[in-house]
Protein backbone atom coordinates (compact mmCIF):
# COMPACT_ATOMS: atom_id res chain seq x y z
CA UNK A 1 0.00 0.00 0.00
CA UNK A 2 0.96 3.29 -0.65
CA UNK A 3 -1.33 4.73 1.67
CA UNK A 4 0.00 5.88 5.07
CA UNK A 5 -1.71 6.82 8.93
CA UNK A 6 1.02 8.58 10.76
CA UNK A 7 0.29 9.84 14.02
CA UNK A 8 1.45 13.26 14.79
CA UNK A 9 0.77 13.59 18.58
CA UNK A 10 -1.43 11.66 21.23
CA UNK A 11 -2.30 13.55 24.30
CA UNK A 12 -4.56 12.61 27.36
CA UNK A 13 -7.61 14.91 27.11
CA UNK A 14 -9.91 13.81 30.08
CA UNK A 15 -7.30 12.28 32.90
CA UNK A 16 -8.82 9.51 34.43
CA UNK A 17 -11.80 8.98 32.42
CA UNK A 18 -13.03 8.67 28.92
CA UNK A 19 -12.97 11.07 25.80
CA UNK A 20 -15.73 10.53 24.05
CA UNK A 21 -16.19 13.20 21.29
CA UNK A 22 -13.80 15.28 19.27
CA UNK A 23 -15.47 18.27 16.60
CA UNK A 24 -13.43 20.68 14.57
CA UNK A 25 -14.49 23.96 14.61
CA UNK A 26 -15.62 25.05 10.78
CA UNK A 27 -12.35 26.99 10.33
CA UNK A 28 -10.29 24.21 11.44
CA UNK A 29 -8.84 26.40 14.47
CA UNK A 30 -10.04 24.84 17.04
CA UNK A 31 -10.52 20.98 18.52
CA UNK A 32 -13.47 20.88 20.95
CA UNK A 33 -13.47 17.36 22.99
CA UNK A 34 -15.74 16.37 25.91
CA UNK A 35 -15.55 13.70 28.22
CA UNK A 36 -16.86 11.01 31.33
CA UNK A 37 -15.58 13.65 33.53
CA UNK A 38 -18.16 15.88 32.64
CA UNK A 39 -15.99 18.78 31.26
CA UNK A 40 -15.83 19.76 27.64
CA UNK A 41 -12.18 21.27 26.54
CA UNK A 42 -11.24 23.39 24.01
CA UNK A 43 -7.74 22.27 21.98
CA UNK A 44 -5.79 24.97 19.71
CA UNK A 45 -2.72 24.96 17.73
CA UNK A 46 0.46 25.82 19.35
CA UNK A 47 2.87 25.49 16.57
CA UNK A 48 3.13 21.67 15.99
CA UNK A 49 0.77 20.66 18.63
CA UNK A 50 -2.55 21.47 20.79
CA UNK A 51 -2.85 23.23 24.01
CA UNK A 52 -5.46 23.37 25.95
CA UNK A 53 -7.29 26.98 25.64
CA UNK A 54 -9.89 26.27 27.41
CA UNK A 55 -12.04 24.10 30.23
CA UNK A 56 -16.10 24.22 30.11
CA UNK A 57 -16.79 22.43 33.76
CA UNK A 58 -19.41 23.84 35.45
CA UNK A 59 -22.01 23.01 32.58
CA UNK A 60 -23.01 19.62 33.45
CA UNK A 61 -23.66 17.10 36.60
CA UNK A 62 -23.04 14.05 34.04
CA UNK A 63 -20.62 12.52 31.32
CA UNK A 64 -21.10 14.97 28.32
CA UNK A 65 -21.45 12.51 25.26
CA UNK A 66 -21.39 14.73 21.93
CA UNK A 67 -20.64 18.54 21.03
CA UNK A 68 -21.22 20.61 17.83
CA UNK A 69 -20.10 24.16 16.70
CA UNK A 70 -22.49 26.13 14.91
CA UNK A 71 -21.80 26.75 10.95
CA UNK A 72 -20.56 30.23 12.39
CA UNK A 73 -18.10 28.78 14.81
CA UNK A 74 -19.68 30.83 17.32
CA UNK A 75 -21.77 28.28 19.09
CA UNK A 76 -20.77 24.94 20.61
CA UNK A 77 -23.68 22.53 21.70
CA UNK A 78 -22.78 19.51 23.97
CA UNK A 79 -25.51 16.58 25.49
CA UNK A 80 -24.94 15.26 28.31
CA UNK A 81 -26.06 12.09 30.14
CA UNK A 82 -27.88 15.12 32.47
CA UNK A 83 -30.54 15.62 30.03
CA UNK A 84 -29.67 18.55 29.16
CA UNK A 85 -28.31 20.19 26.30
CA UNK A 86 -26.08 23.56 26.80
CA UNK A 87 -25.41 25.77 24.01
CA UNK A 88 -22.46 28.13 24.89
CA UNK A 89 -21.76 31.23 23.38
CA UNK A 90 -17.79 31.96 21.85
CA UNK A 91 -16.45 35.58 23.90
CA UNK A 92 -12.84 35.75 22.61
CA UNK A 93 -10.73 32.35 24.38
CA UNK A 94 -13.78 32.03 26.58
CA UNK A 95 -16.93 30.22 26.17
CA UNK A 96 -20.47 31.12 28.74
CA UNK A 97 -23.37 29.32 28.64
CA UNK A 98 -26.10 30.86 26.95
CA UNK A 99 -29.01 28.37 27.06
CA UNK A 100 -30.30 24.95 28.38
CA UNK A 101 -32.02 22.49 26.18
CA UNK A 102 -34.52 20.51 28.42
CA UNK A 103 -37.10 18.77 27.52
CA UNK A 104 -35.36 15.00 26.95
CA UNK A 105 -36.33 12.38 29.85
CA UNK A 106 -33.31 10.95 30.20
CA UNK A 107 -29.23 10.89 28.48
CA UNK A 108 -29.17 13.05 25.76
CA UNK A 109 -26.68 11.14 23.14
CA UNK A 110 -26.32 13.50 20.64
CA UNK A 111 -26.56 17.11 19.14
CA UNK A 112 -26.29 18.34 15.28
CA UNK A 113 -26.44 21.76 14.30
CA UNK A 114 -28.30 22.35 10.66
CA UNK A 115 -26.04 23.39 7.84
CA UNK A 116 -28.07 26.51 7.75
CA UNK A 117 -27.43 27.54 11.55
CA UNK A 118 -31.03 27.88 12.58
CA UNK A 119 -32.07 24.30 13.29
CA UNK A 120 -30.24 21.92 15.94
CA UNK A 121 -31.43 18.01 16.33
CA UNK A 122 -30.75 16.00 19.40
CA UNK A 123 -31.53 12.67 20.20
CA UNK A 124 -31.78 10.86 23.62
CA UNK A 125 -31.81 7.24 25.40
CA UNK A 126 -35.87 8.38 25.87
CA UNK A 127 -36.07 7.26 21.84
CA UNK A 128 -37.16 10.48 20.68
CA UNK A 129 -35.55 13.07 18.50
CA UNK A 130 -36.80 16.53 19.46
CA UNK A 131 -35.93 19.11 16.67
CA UNK A 132 -35.41 22.45 17.41
CA UNK A 133 -35.43 25.95 16.15
CA UNK A 134 -33.31 29.00 17.03
CA UNK A 135 -34.60 32.78 16.22
CA UNK A 136 -32.61 36.15 15.22
CA UNK A 137 -32.79 37.07 19.30
CA UNK A 138 -31.04 33.16 20.13
CA UNK A 139 -34.19 31.82 21.67
CA UNK A 140 -34.38 28.24 20.86
CA UNK A 141 -37.59 26.34 20.83
CA UNK A 142 -38.51 22.90 20.25
CA UNK A 143 -40.63 22.43 16.78
CA UNK A 144 -40.78 18.75 16.83
CA UNK A 145 -40.48 15.61 18.65
CA UNK A 146 -40.04 12.33 16.67
CA UNK A 147 -40.58 8.96 18.06
CA UNK A 148 -40.00 6.74 15.28
CA UNK A 149 -37.04 4.47 16.77
CA UNK A 150 -37.96 2.02 19.52
CA UNK A 151 -35.00 2.42 21.15
CA UNK A 152 -31.98 4.24 22.10
CA UNK A 153 -31.45 6.72 19.69
CA UNK A 154 -27.51 6.89 19.09
CA UNK A 155 -26.35 9.71 16.94
CA UNK A 156 -28.31 12.27 14.58
CA UNK A 157 -26.75 14.01 11.73
CA UNK A 158 -27.70 16.79 8.88
CA UNK A 159 -27.82 16.27 5.20
CA UNK A 160 -25.16 18.61 3.90
CA UNK A 161 -27.28 20.97 1.41
CA UNK A 162 -30.64 20.08 1.65
CA UNK A 163 -33.08 20.58 5.43
CA UNK A 164 -32.64 17.00 6.09
CA UNK A 165 -31.87 14.75 9.20
CA UNK A 166 -30.77 11.20 9.33
CA UNK A 167 -31.15 9.24 12.77
CA UNK A 168 -29.63 5.88 14.49
CA UNK A 169 -30.34 3.57 16.92
CA UNK A 170 -30.39 0.80 19.23
CA UNK A 171 -33.03 -0.57 17.28
CA UNK A 172 -30.85 -1.74 14.30
CA UNK A 173 -32.34 1.19 12.27
CA UNK A 174 -31.71 4.20 10.78
CA UNK A 175 -34.57 7.15 10.28
CA UNK A 176 -34.42 9.67 7.86
CA UNK A 177 -36.62 12.75 8.59
CA UNK A 178 -37.68 15.77 6.50
CA UNK A 179 -40.00 18.87 7.35
CA UNK A 180 -43.91 18.76 5.93
CA UNK A 181 -46.12 21.33 6.86
CA UNK A 182 -43.96 22.88 9.84
CA UNK A 183 -43.56 19.25 11.33
CA UNK A 184 -40.77 16.68 11.40
CA UNK A 185 -41.57 13.24 10.25
CA UNK A 186 -39.77 9.91 9.56
CA UNK A 187 -39.94 9.80 5.65
CA UNK A 188 -37.88 6.67 5.24
CA UNK A 189 -36.50 3.42 7.98
CA UNK A 190 -33.14 1.91 6.52
CA UNK A 191 -33.34 -1.33 7.53
CA UNK A 192 -30.18 -3.66 7.21
CA UNK A 193 -27.87 -3.86 10.01
CA UNK A 194 -28.27 -6.45 12.58
CA UNK A 195 -27.55 -4.99 15.92
CA UNK A 196 -26.79 -1.22 17.20
CA UNK A 197 -26.60 1.39 14.65
CA UNK A 198 -23.56 3.75 16.24
CA UNK A 199 -22.84 6.48 13.83
CA UNK A 200 -23.74 8.15 10.54
CA UNK A 201 -21.99 10.22 8.21
CA UNK A 202 -23.13 11.80 4.71
CA UNK A 203 -20.40 11.80 1.71
CA UNK A 204 -19.90 15.38 0.36
CA UNK A 205 -22.24 15.65 -2.20
CA UNK A 206 -24.99 14.57 0.31
CA UNK A 207 -26.26 11.99 -2.16
CA UNK A 208 -24.74 9.04 0.25
CA UNK A 209 -25.41 7.82 3.83
CA UNK A 210 -22.67 5.34 5.71
CA UNK A 211 -23.78 3.82 8.84
CA UNK A 212 -21.85 1.90 11.37
CA UNK A 213 -22.68 -0.84 13.57
CA UNK A 214 -22.18 -3.01 16.26
CA UNK A 215 -22.73 -5.48 13.76
CA UNK A 216 -19.45 -4.71 12.82
CA UNK A 217 -20.34 -3.84 8.84
CA UNK A 218 -19.86 -0.47 7.59
CA UNK A 219 -22.98 0.20 5.25
CA UNK A 220 -23.36 3.10 2.42
CA UNK A 221 -26.88 3.86 1.42
CA UNK A 222 -28.24 6.08 -1.59
CA UNK A 223 -31.72 7.97 -2.35
CA UNK A 224 -33.25 5.90 -5.01
CA UNK A 225 -35.06 8.41 -7.53
CA UNK A 226 -38.95 7.86 -6.08
CA UNK A 227 -42.07 7.45 -8.24
CA UNK A 228 -44.58 9.85 -9.08
CA UNK A 229 -46.14 11.00 -5.08
CA UNK A 230 -43.77 7.83 -3.33
CA UNK A 231 -41.31 9.23 -0.93
CA UNK A 232 -37.90 8.32 -1.47
CA UNK A 233 -36.56 5.28 -0.89
CA UNK A 234 -32.35 4.67 0.62
CA UNK A 235 -31.26 1.27 -0.64
CA UNK A 236 -28.29 -0.24 0.83
CA UNK A 237 -25.80 -0.37 -2.15
CA UNK A 238 -22.58 -1.60 -0.44
CA UNK A 239 -21.19 -3.21 3.09
CA UNK A 240 -18.14 -3.61 4.13
CA UNK A 241 -17.95 -6.31 6.20
CA UNK A 242 -14.42 -8.91 7.22
CA UNK A 243 -12.71 -5.80 7.98
CA UNK A 244 -13.93 -4.62 11.59
CA UNK A 245 -13.00 -6.98 14.62
CA UNK A 246 -15.53 -5.39 16.72
CA UNK A 247 -17.91 -2.77 17.49
CA UNK A 248 -17.88 0.40 14.80
CA UNK A 249 -18.36 2.93 16.93
CA UNK A 250 -17.88 6.24 14.77
CA UNK A 251 -17.32 6.73 11.01
CA UNK A 252 -16.69 10.12 9.13
CA UNK A 253 -16.51 10.99 5.63
CA UNK A 254 -14.18 13.30 4.53
CA UNK A 255 -15.57 16.55 2.81
CA UNK A 256 -12.31 17.45 1.07
CA UNK A 257 -10.92 13.72 -0.18
CA UNK A 258 -14.20 11.43 0.09
CA UNK A 259 -12.04 8.73 2.20
CA UNK A 260 -14.13 7.20 4.95
CA UNK A 261 -12.58 6.87 8.18
CA UNK A 262 -13.87 4.57 11.00
CA UNK A 263 -13.60 4.35 14.56
CA UNK A 264 -13.44 0.94 16.46
CA UNK A 265 -13.98 -0.97 19.44
CA UNK A 266 -10.71 -3.00 18.84
CA UNK A 267 -9.03 -0.09 19.36
CA UNK A 268 -8.17 0.47 15.74
CA UNK A 269 -8.20 3.24 13.46
CA UNK A 270 -8.99 2.71 9.26
CA UNK A 271 -9.11 4.61 6.34
CA UNK A 272 -11.46 3.34 3.23
CA UNK A 273 -11.17 4.83 -0.21
CA UNK A 274 -13.53 4.34 -3.06
CA UNK A 275 -12.85 2.47 -6.05
CA UNK A 276 -12.96 5.12 -8.68
CA UNK A 277 -13.82 2.37 -11.50
CA UNK A 278 -16.70 0.83 -9.53
CA UNK A 279 -20.51 1.56 -10.59
CA UNK A 280 -21.47 4.51 -9.25
CA UNK A 281 -25.10 2.69 -8.37
CA UNK A 282 -22.62 -0.17 -6.67
CA UNK A 283 -19.54 1.77 -4.87
CA UNK A 284 -16.67 -0.37 -3.50
CA UNK A 285 -14.60 0.72 -1.49
CA UNK A 286 -10.79 -0.82 -0.38
CA UNK A 287 -8.90 -0.37 2.73
CA UNK A 288 -6.74 2.12 2.48
CA UNK A 289 -4.71 2.19 5.77
CA UNK A 290 -5.19 0.71 8.98
CA UNK A 291 -3.59 1.19 12.53
CA UNK A 292 -4.05 -1.50 14.83
CA UNK A 293 -3.26 -0.22 18.47
CA UNK A 294 -4.16 3.42 17.67
CA UNK A 295 -5.54 3.24 21.35
CA UNK A 296 -4.80 1.25 23.93
CA UNK A 297 -9.06 1.01 24.66
CA UNK A 298 -11.87 1.20 22.54
CA UNK A 299 -11.72 4.49 19.73
CA UNK A 300 -15.25 6.14 20.10
CA UNK A 301 -15.04 8.99 17.97
CA UNK A 302 -13.10 9.86 14.54
CA UNK A 303 -13.35 13.36 12.74
CA UNK A 304 -11.62 14.78 9.49
CA UNK A 305 -9.98 18.64 9.79
CA UNK A 306 -12.56 20.48 7.69
CA UNK A 307 -9.61 22.50 5.73
CA UNK A 308 -6.78 20.64 5.90
CA UNK A 309 -6.86 17.42 3.53
CA UNK A 310 -5.94 14.34 5.61
CA UNK A 311 -5.17 15.54 9.14
CA UNK A 312 -7.63 13.51 11.14
CA UNK A 313 -8.23 12.97 15.11
CA UNK A 314 -9.78 10.06 17.50
CA UNK A 315 -10.13 9.83 20.82
CA UNK A 316 -10.39 6.77 22.97
CA UNK A 317 -12.05 5.25 26.26
CA UNK A 318 -8.69 6.15 27.95
CA UNK A 319 -9.10 9.44 27.91
CA UNK A 320 -6.63 10.34 24.84
CA UNK A 321 -7.16 12.43 21.79
CA UNK A 322 -4.24 11.13 19.06
CA UNK A 323 -4.06 13.59 15.77
CA UNK A 324 -2.75 11.71 12.54
CA UNK A 325 -1.95 12.77 8.79
CA UNK A 326 -3.31 9.91 6.59
CA UNK A 327 -1.77 10.54 2.61
CA UNK A 328 -2.49 8.65 -0.18
CA UNK A 329 0.00 7.23 -2.47
CA UNK A 330 -1.95 8.30 -5.58
CA UNK B 1 -59.97 -53.47 25.01
CA UNK B 2 -57.60 -51.90 27.83
CA UNK B 3 -55.84 -49.15 24.83
CA UNK B 4 -59.23 -48.10 23.38
CA UNK B 5 -60.48 -47.17 27.18
CA UNK B 6 -57.21 -45.40 28.02
CA UNK B 7 -57.66 -43.85 24.41
CA UNK B 8 -60.90 -42.25 25.36
CA UNK B 9 -59.68 -41.13 28.56
CA UNK B 10 -57.26 -39.38 26.79
CA UNK B 11 -59.46 -37.72 24.73
CA UNK B 12 -61.82 -36.56 27.07
CA UNK B 13 -59.11 -35.41 29.49
CA UNK B 14 -57.50 -33.46 26.56
CA UNK B 15 -61.13 -31.73 26.11
CA UNK B 16 -61.67 -31.00 29.17
CA UNK B 17 -58.58 -29.53 29.73
CA UNK B 18 -58.58 -27.33 26.29
CA UNK B 19 -62.31 -26.47 27.21
CA UNK B 20 -61.40 -25.03 30.87
CA UNK B 21 -57.94 -23.48 29.90
CA UNK B 22 -60.02 -21.38 26.83
CA UNK B 23 -62.37 -20.23 29.84
CA UNK B 24 -59.65 -19.23 31.88
CA UNK B 25 -58.01 -17.63 29.19
CA UNK B 26 -61.18 -15.62 28.66
CA UNK B 27 -60.89 -14.37 32.25
CA UNK B 28 -57.90 -13.38 32.16
CA UNK B 29 -58.10 -11.62 28.92
CA UNK B 30 -60.40 -9.70 29.85
CA UNK B 31 -58.89 -8.78 33.14
CA UNK B 32 -55.52 -7.62 31.13
CA UNK B 33 -57.61 -5.90 28.43
CA UNK B 34 -59.84 -4.10 31.46
CA UNK B 35 -56.23 -3.03 33.27
CA UNK B 36 -54.85 -1.65 29.94
CA UNK B 37 -57.97 0.02 28.77
CA UNK B 38 -58.34 1.67 31.91
CA UNK B 39 -54.69 3.02 32.34
CA UNK B 40 -54.98 3.84 28.06
CA UNK B 41 -57.96 6.24 28.97
CA UNK B 42 -56.76 7.73 32.31
CA UNK B 43 -53.68 8.80 30.23
CA UNK B 44 -55.90 9.89 27.20
CA UNK B 45 -58.28 11.61 29.47
CA UNK B 46 -55.69 13.43 31.59
CA UNK B 47 -53.54 14.61 28.30
CA UNK B 48 -57.30 15.96 27.26
CA UNK B 49 -57.95 17.75 30.15
CA UNK B 50 -54.65 19.27 30.59
CA UNK B 51 -54.23 20.43 26.52
CA UNK B 52 -58.07 21.98 27.11
CA UNK B 53 -56.51 23.99 30.36
CA UNK B 54 -53.96 25.30 28.51
CA UNK B 55 -56.03 25.87 25.77
CA UNK B 56 -58.56 28.04 28.05
CA UNK B 57 -55.33 29.71 29.61
CA UNK B 58 -53.90 30.81 26.39
CA UNK B 59 -57.16 31.71 24.11
CA UNK B 60 -57.53 35.64 25.38
CA UNK B 61 -53.40 36.08 24.81
CA UNK B 62 -52.61 37.53 21.86
CA UNK B 63 -48.91 37.82 21.73
CA UNK B 64 -47.20 35.82 19.29
CA UNK B 65 -45.52 33.36 21.81
CA UNK B 66 -49.11 32.31 23.22
CA UNK B 67 -50.44 32.10 19.70
CA UNK B 68 -47.84 29.74 18.63
CA UNK B 69 -48.24 27.70 21.86
CA UNK B 70 -52.55 27.43 20.82
CA UNK B 71 -51.09 26.19 17.17
CA UNK B 72 -49.20 23.48 19.26
CA UNK B 73 -51.83 22.14 21.17
CA UNK B 74 -54.27 21.92 18.39
CA UNK B 75 -52.35 19.16 16.82
CA UNK B 76 -52.67 16.13 20.46
CA UNK B 77 -56.49 17.91 21.29
CA UNK B 78 -57.08 16.90 17.45
CA UNK B 79 -55.50 13.61 17.49
CA UNK B 80 -57.51 12.87 20.72
CA UNK B 81 -60.46 13.59 19.37
CA UNK B 82 -60.32 11.31 16.50
CA UNK B 83 -59.30 8.90 19.05
CA UNK B 84 -61.67 5.41 18.22
CA UNK B 85 -62.96 5.38 21.74
CA UNK B 86 -65.09 2.11 21.15
CA UNK B 87 -62.68 0.40 18.92
CA UNK B 88 -60.41 -1.86 20.73
CA UNK B 89 -59.14 -3.53 17.94
CA UNK B 90 -57.91 -0.31 16.46
CA UNK B 91 -54.60 -1.12 14.63
CA UNK B 92 -52.93 1.98 14.91
CA UNK B 93 -53.10 2.79 18.75
CA UNK B 94 -49.86 2.23 19.71
CA UNK B 95 -48.65 4.68 16.83
CA UNK B 96 -51.21 7.31 17.04
CA UNK B 97 -50.55 6.91 21.40
CA UNK B 98 -46.86 7.53 20.25
CA UNK B 99 -47.85 10.59 17.99
CA UNK B 100 -49.82 12.12 21.18
CA UNK B 101 -47.29 11.72 23.82
CA UNK B 102 -44.73 12.98 21.01
CA UNK B 103 -46.84 16.16 20.25
CA UNK B 104 -47.86 17.17 24.58
CA UNK B 105 -43.86 16.50 25.28
CA UNK B 106 -43.34 19.46 22.27
CA UNK B 107 -46.04 21.22 24.30
CA UNK B 108 -44.98 20.92 27.68
CA UNK B 109 -41.71 22.43 26.26
CA UNK B 110 -43.37 25.19 24.84
CA UNK B 111 -45.07 26.03 27.73
CA UNK B 112 -41.86 25.44 30.46
CA UNK B 113 -43.92 22.83 31.94
CA UNK B 114 -41.81 19.38 33.02
CA UNK B 115 -43.28 16.51 31.88
CA UNK B 116 -43.16 14.11 35.07
CA UNK B 117 -46.62 13.52 35.47
CA UNK B 118 -46.38 10.15 37.46
CA UNK B 119 -48.40 11.51 40.04
CA UNK B 120 -51.48 11.51 37.80
CA UNK B 121 -50.38 8.71 35.02
CA UNK B 122 -49.01 6.01 34.43
CA UNK B 123 -48.15 5.36 30.82
CA UNK B 124 -45.46 3.39 28.47
CA UNK B 125 -47.42 0.92 26.62
CA UNK B 126 -48.71 -2.32 26.20
CA UNK B 127 -46.10 -4.87 26.88
CA UNK B 128 -46.11 -8.75 26.80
Amino acid sequence: MNDTLALLQKFNAHPDSRCWYVAWNPKGTLLASCGGDRTIRIWGREGDSWECKTVLQDGHQRTVRKVAWSPCGNYLASASFDAKTCIWKKKNDDFECLTVLEGHENEVKCVAWAPSGNLLATCSRDKSVWIWEVDEENEYECVSVVNSHTQDVKHVVWHPTQELLASCSYDNNVCVYKEEDDDWECRATLEGHTSTVWGLTFDPSGQRLASCSDDCTVKIWKECQPEEGTDAAWKCVCTLSGFHGRTVYDIAWCPLTGALATACGDDGVRVFKEDETADPDQPAFSLSAHVPKAHTQDVNCIAWHPKEAGLLVSCSDNGEIAVWNYQSGV
Amino acid sequence: MDSVITQSFHVEGYRKGFDEGTRQGMIDGRKHRASHGAKLSTEVSFDYGFGITWKCLLQNNTDVKARKRLKALESPLGLILKFPHEEPQYENLQEDMEKVRAKFRLVCSLLNVPTDFSDYVKSGGISF
